[in-house]
Order: C-alpha cells, then sequence, then structure tokens
C-alpha cells in the first residue's frame, strides 16, 4: 500500500520534472533562432519537409472526407427535404471541426512522428553532442526551425485541408447527387461566419500547431539514445499530441462557442 | 546553403495557404466588405426584435439590400435600435414601413421593408417611424387562449339568455 | 595514485567525482593530460572513459572536483564563454557523428562557417585541405550515408580539425574498425600531433594500437586511475587489475563469473 503510494509520488514529481523541463526546452526554442545569416534557408528547409510533403497526405484525406460528409449528409438532410442546406452542413463541419482537428491528427501522425525520428536519430549518432563540441547551440540550428516550421505549416495546410474538402463534398453534392448549385454556395455562405467559424478554426488549428510540434521536438530531443528509445519516443509523441489535440479542441469549442 | 528550389517551392506552399484563406472567406463565408462607400446607415426601432441578430437581412420584396449592422437597447425609450446599412443603390421613401419576419417556420429573423409613398426618401442617419415588431409565439397562444375563452363566455350568455 | 607528470599540462583533473543515477563512475580521481603530447586513457568497457570526455568538454557537469583547461576551470565559465572554449578544442566521436542530410564538404564546412567570416573561396581551400590531409580529397560531394565507416571517421577527423584546435579528443578510434583503417587512423594521429603540434586525448580499449603511439597511458577501472606512466611502465605493470586488462586475461580483478546467488547445481534442480 505505502509502496504503492510512493510510486505515485515519485512519478508525480517526475511528471512535474518532465513539465518543467520540456517548458524550458519549448521557451528556449522558441525564443533562440538562429542567426540571420541561416534562419531562412534553415526555416525553408524545415518548412518544406513538414508542411510541403505533408501536401499530399493532407489534401487526399481532405477531399476524402469533403465526399464523404456530402455523401452521408445528404442522405440524412433528404429525408426531411432539406438537401438544400447540404453546403451549409460541409462547410461549417469542416471548417469548424473537420478541418483542424483531422488535419492536426494527421500531421501529428506524419510531421510529428518524422521529427522525433529525425531528432532522436540525431541524438542516438551523437550529431547533437558533436554540435555542441563544436560550440554550435544546436536548440537554435537544429530545434528552432523545426518548431517554427511546424507553427507556420500546420494552419496553412488547415486552409488547404478545408478548401479541398469543401471542394469535394461540392462534386459530390452538386455535380454528383444533384443538389442544385446556386443554393449550395449562396446558403453556404449565408450561414458561415469568417469570424466566428472560420477564423476561429484556423486559432484551433495554430493552438494545434504549437501543441504537436512541441512535443514532437521535445521527444526526439531528450530521446533515449538507442533505436528502443527513438521508437518508443515517436509513439509518444503520435499519442500525446492526438490527445492533446482531441482534449484543447473540446476546450477550445466550449470556449469559442460560449465567449466570443 | 540550401537548394533554390526548396525556397520557391516552400514560398509557394505559403502564399497557396494565404491565397485559400481569401477564396475560403469570400466563397465560402459570403464575407463581403461592407465598406462605407457602398451602404448608408438608417435607424429604426422596435419593440420587440425577437431573436433578430447583427448581420441579419434587410430586404424589400424579397431582394435583399442591406445588413442589420448593430441593434442597441434605447436606455431611455427602452426600444430595441437596430442600425441597418442600406446598399446605396436603392432609395427608400422616407414612410417605409419595416417588419421583422421570420424565414420559413423555423428560421431566423430578417427585415423586410414595405416601401412607402412619399416623395422624399431615406437619407444617411434618418429613422423609420413605422415599424413592426416580431411576432412572438408566447404572445399568439396567449391571444388563441384568450380567444377561446371569449367564445366560450360568449356561449355561456346567450345558454343564459335562452334560459 | 596520482599521477606525476613534470611537463606543463593542458588539462588538469583534481579530485574529480560523477555518479549516473547511483552508479558511482568516478570517485574522487586526478589526473594531468600533458601539453603536446598524445595521452591515451584505457579501462575496462563500461568505466566511464567517454564520460569523461564528455566532462572534459564541459557537457556533463561533475558532482564534485575540478577540471581545467590551459588553466581555465571548464565548469566556472558562463555559457558563451564556454562555446569558445570548445572551440579550440576537436573531439571525433565515436562513430563520427557527420550531419546526415548534408554533404561531406558541408559538413567539414560547418566549424568554418559558424566560427568565421571567411570568403567561400578560401572555405573552399580549407575543407579540401582538411580532406588532403586524411586522404580523402575528392568525396567532398558526397553524402556521409555513401561513405564506409572508416571513411565517415576520418571525415569527422577532418571536420574536427577544421578549426585548428589545440586539443583534440578521440572516442574510440580504433573500435570496430578493420586492421587497414586503424593503421590509417593511427598513422593520421600521429601525423596530426607530428605536423600541428596538437596535443591528444585517447580514449580506447584497442592496448596494442594505442600503445604504439601513445606516450602516456592512463588506466582507468572500478572508478578510479589505477595506473599513469609511459607505455613501457604500464605494460610491465605488476598491478593485478592493469595486468588483466593489458594482457587480455580471462579471469582476474574482473573475474569471469557474473556473482550469481546460489548453487549451481540448485539452480539446475530448480528448472
Amino acid at each position: 500500500m505505502l509502496g504503492t503510494v510512493r510510486k505515485i509520488g515519485a512519478s508525480s514529481i517526475d511528471f512535474a520534472e518532465r513539465i518543467g523541463q520540456s517548458t524550458l526546452f519549448f521557451i528556449r526554442s522558441v525564443l533562440q533562432l538562429p542567426d540571420f545569416r541561416h534562419v531562412f534557408s534553415l526555416l525553408a528547409q524545415q518548412i518544406y519537409n513538414v508542411g510541403v510533403l505533408s501536401l499530399v497526405i493532407i489534401l487526399l484525406s481532405g477531399l476524402f472526407i469533403g465526399m464523404v460528409v456530402a455523401l452521408q449528409g445528404y442522405h440524412t438532410l433528404v429525408q426531411f427535404a432539406a438537401e438544400q442546406q447540404l453546403g451549409q452542413l460541409i462547410a461549417l463541419s469542416v471548417v469548424r471541426e473537420l478541418g483542424p482537428v483531422v488535419t492536426a491528427l494527421l500531421f501529428a501522425g506524419r510531421a510529428g512522428s518524422s521529427l522525433t525520428a529525425e531528432l532522436g536519430l540525431m541524438r542516438a549518432t551523437e550529431q547533437i553532442s558533436a554540435m555542441q563540441m563544436m560550440a554550435v547551440d544546436p536548440i537554435s540550428r537544429v530545434v528552432s526551425p523545426r518548431l517554427w516550421a511546424g507553427i507556420i505549416s500546420l494552419p496553412i495546410l488547415t486552409i488547404l485541408f478545408n478548401l479541398i474538402a469543401i471542394y469535394g463534398g461540392f462534386l459530390v453534392g452538386v455535380k454528383w447527387l444533384g443538389v442544385d448549385g446556386g443554393s449550395f454556395w449562396t446558403n453556404m455562405q449565408g450561414s458561415v461566419n469568417f469570424q466566428v467559424d472560420i477564423l476561429n478554426g484556423i486559432i484551433k488549428s495554430a493552438v494545434f500547431a504549437v501543441v504537436i510540434t512541441w512535443i514532437a521536438v521535445y521527444q526526439g530531443y531528450y530521446s533515449p539514445p538507442n533505436s528502443a528509445g527513438i521508437s518508443m519516443s515517436t509513439t509518444k509523441t503520435v499519442v500525446y499530441s492526438s490527445l492533446m489535440i482531441l482534449g484543447l479542441d473540446f476546450v477550445l469549442t466550449a470556449l469559442m462557442m460560449g465567449g466570443w | 546553403m540550401r537548394s533554390k528550389v526548396v525556397e520557391w517551392v516552400v514560398g509557394l506552399f505559403v502564399i497557396a495557404g494565404l491565397a485559400s484563406l481569401v477564396v475560403l472567406a469570400f466563397k465560402v463565408s459570403g464575407f463581403s466588405h461592407y465598406s462605407s462607400s457602398d451602404y448608408y446607415p438608417v435607424v429604426a426601432e422596435f419593440d420587440n426584435i425577437g431573436g433578430l441578430k447583427p448581420r441579419a437581412k434587410v430586404s424589400v420584396s424579397g431582394v435583399v439590400i442591406g445588413r442589420v449592422e448593430s441593434i442597441i437597447l434605447d436606455p431611455r425609450s427602452y426600444q430595441a435600435k437596430a442600425t441597418l446599412l442600406l446598399n446605396k443603390r436603392y432609395r427608400i421613401p422616407l414612410d417605409s414601413e419595416a417588419s421583422i419576419f421570420t424565414e420559413g417556420i423555423l428560421g431566423s429573423n430578417y427585415i423586410s421593408i414595405a416601401p412607402g409613398y412619399d416623395a422624399n426618401n431615406l437619407s444617411p442617419g434618418s429613422v423609420i417611424e413605422k415599424t413592426h415588431s416580431a411576432m412572438i409565439l408566447e404572445n399568439l397562444i396567449g391571444q388563441l387562449v384568450y380567444s377561446f375563452k371569449s367564445d366560450k363566455s360568449d356561449e355561456t350568455k346567450t345558454d343564459a339568455v335562452k334560459q | 595514485m596520482a599521477p606525476a607528470s613534470t611537463e606543463e599540462s593542458i588539462v588538469e583533473i583534481k579530485d574529480l567525482s560523477y555518479r549516473r543515477s547511483s552508479k558511482i563512475i568516478f570517485d574522487s580521481i586526478s589526473l594531468s593530460v600533458p601539453k603536446g603530447k598524445i595521452t591515451a586513457i584505457m579501462g575496462p568497457s563500461g568505466t566511464g572513459k567517454t564520460t569523461l570526455l564528455q566532462l572534459i568538454g564541459g557537457m556533463l557537469r561533475p558532482d564534485r572536483g575540478q577540471i581545467t583547461v590551459t588553466g581555465i576551470d571548464v565548469h566556472q565559465l558562463s555559457r558563451r564563454k564556454l562555446f569558445h572554449m570548445r572551440r579550440r578544442m576537436g573531439m571525433l566521436f565515436q562513430h563520427g557523428a557527420l550531419f546526415t542530410d548534408i554533404s561531406v564538404f558541408e559538413n567539414i564546412a560547418f566549424p568554418l562557417r559558424e566560427h568565421t567570416n571567411l570568403p567561400e573561396d578560401m572555405i573552399h581551400d580549407l575543407v579540401l585541405m582538411k580532406l588532403e590531409a586524411v586522404g580523402l580529397r575528392g568525396t567532398e560531394n558526397m553524402s556521409p550515408s555513401q561513405l564506409s565507416g572508416g571513411m565517415a571517421r576520418r571525415v569527422a577527423l577532418a571536420r574536427a580539425i577544421a578549426l585548428d584546435p589545440d586539443l583534440m579528443m578521440y572516442d574510440e578510434p580504433f573500435t570496430g574498425q578493420d586492421p587497414i583503417a586503424k593503421a590509417v587512423l593511427l598513422k593520421l594521429i600521429k601525423d596530426l600531433w607530428h605536423s600541428l603540434g596538437l596535443t591528444a586525448i585517447i580514449v580506447s580499449h584497442d592496448v596494442h594500437e594505442t600503445a604504439e603511439i601513445a606516450d602516456y597511458i592512463c588506466v582507468l577501472s572500478g572508478g578510479k586511475v589505477i595506473g599513469f606512466g609511459r607505455p613501457e611502465a604500464i605494460m610491465n605493470d605488476d598491478n593485478p587489475a592493469i595486468h588483466q586488462f593489458i594482457h587480455g586475461d580471462v579471469d582476474g580483478v574482473i573475474p569471469f563469473r557474473f556473482p550469481a546467488v546460489g548453487n549451481y547445481v540448485e539452480d539446475l534442480d530448480l528448472c
């Protein structure tokens, strides 16, 4: 009995210590940008790795999700002779929830795990130690560009996802199922509010971006320097990020629907 | 020293994102810049605005000619004061009536302006005198119940007279 | 066993103690690394030889004790001053630790670009000179993944000497290398020492290769310095621990058998 209490206590202290370490790490990475000679090329390279290379999975998923929402939505709405509302249904579902959340989950799986694995591997092959011994701060050289790249890329990916999902919904709803094109767009425009719906969705994705990239670079940088350690860190990144996304989504939605 | 191609692609990526945001703004949300140059404000006071919200549409004969900009409570008259933005293209006579209607049965509220016959038109800042408040469901039910009751009491009165 | 060294030393370690979790790695050791000489640090696996290099380089902090490099206490320095000091040190990591996402040329140019403002053509020349010194001119545009282990280490060496450091630290340079690669590295270490007057610390457990070029050997075991002196002295030392290590005896101070609890026969019966 006492042993369990002691274990709980020890792991709580350990947990608090890790949160503290990762917070300090995050602050340092955000503030310590590489010097201006290198910052743009480093940042561009990372945005390419993290954002551009994720485009395929994000765009394809967006297309399919838009199409599925249109299909499901149509079959439900048509029972109430309300299929003219399809545009509105698709746009609001995508822009408010599906866009930010699904893009973030996909991003955590693809880009987050890749960041963790990359940093973990650099740690395991002593590249980080080598950099320190060469008097180059690995945080500003290696971590900071990746962190900023993630924060910049995810909102952009979310916007692109939203657009292609709505287009996918248009293809299925209007082109295939025969919903009137005019009312599809007009009803949508009438009910989607830029500030409340679109902007809030982007704010959500910015919050997700910070959280996912933070978890990913932290797990990678402090990963145990061996293959088992890297694989465990990568798994942790995906699991923790996904949980944080879903939890924060609820909190943010509650705040936005209530307060704003 | 990174490849120039990478930087170029990243630039495209960011531009595509911003462009998509603009497309989303205009095509999907009907975000229209209500620049003051195209619209002029008028004011209408109502006893009860029901569910009327800012950005609700203002129409004449079913054609949308503007939006509700803001709604406040007049501190002296305790009336709901709505500021409407009307498109400069349309001239509305001074004695027009503004009523709050509901779209369909369960829809949202909007303002419909029935044009009057005055030679002069509404100008920026003028007030629409004649207004018709929103139909409140509870009042309707109350009226209905009252009219039933009075039918009943008429019946009892005639019964009484018969006897 | 305090080592006596009458020459000027570049690294002085005094009463260093370090532990990792509950294991004591170093128990109040003292050591001097003489300037301009090649000092080998040897010992059985797990005695913390790599840890010692990390402590000297300031990447780890000791629990007690002091390490000075050219008279300056490494762990009292601010982060900026520590970075300055590290420019005077070069370190060759066990597997090279080249940056895998950039070319060989970029790897060697990295410290030059970071710490100097030299124009591109000078950097180009310097990189090629360092590559030539390790015998790998022509590999500039290859990526590290295309190099063999031995070649990767040589490129890493070229990178480590890019800024012409005063002190070179080699972390197990011969481990896992074929005889040719070992001989190549030996030659390079010796040539560098000879031509640049570099002080070198070699951490290794390759006794014979290292003894060939070392001026001094320091033997670590069980968290203490158990021997320090010239190679001939160490090779013929009577200390049983040193003897076992140098001659590769299977059983001795470090036993063959893991201290299992219980009787062997009993263990079999219980299976």
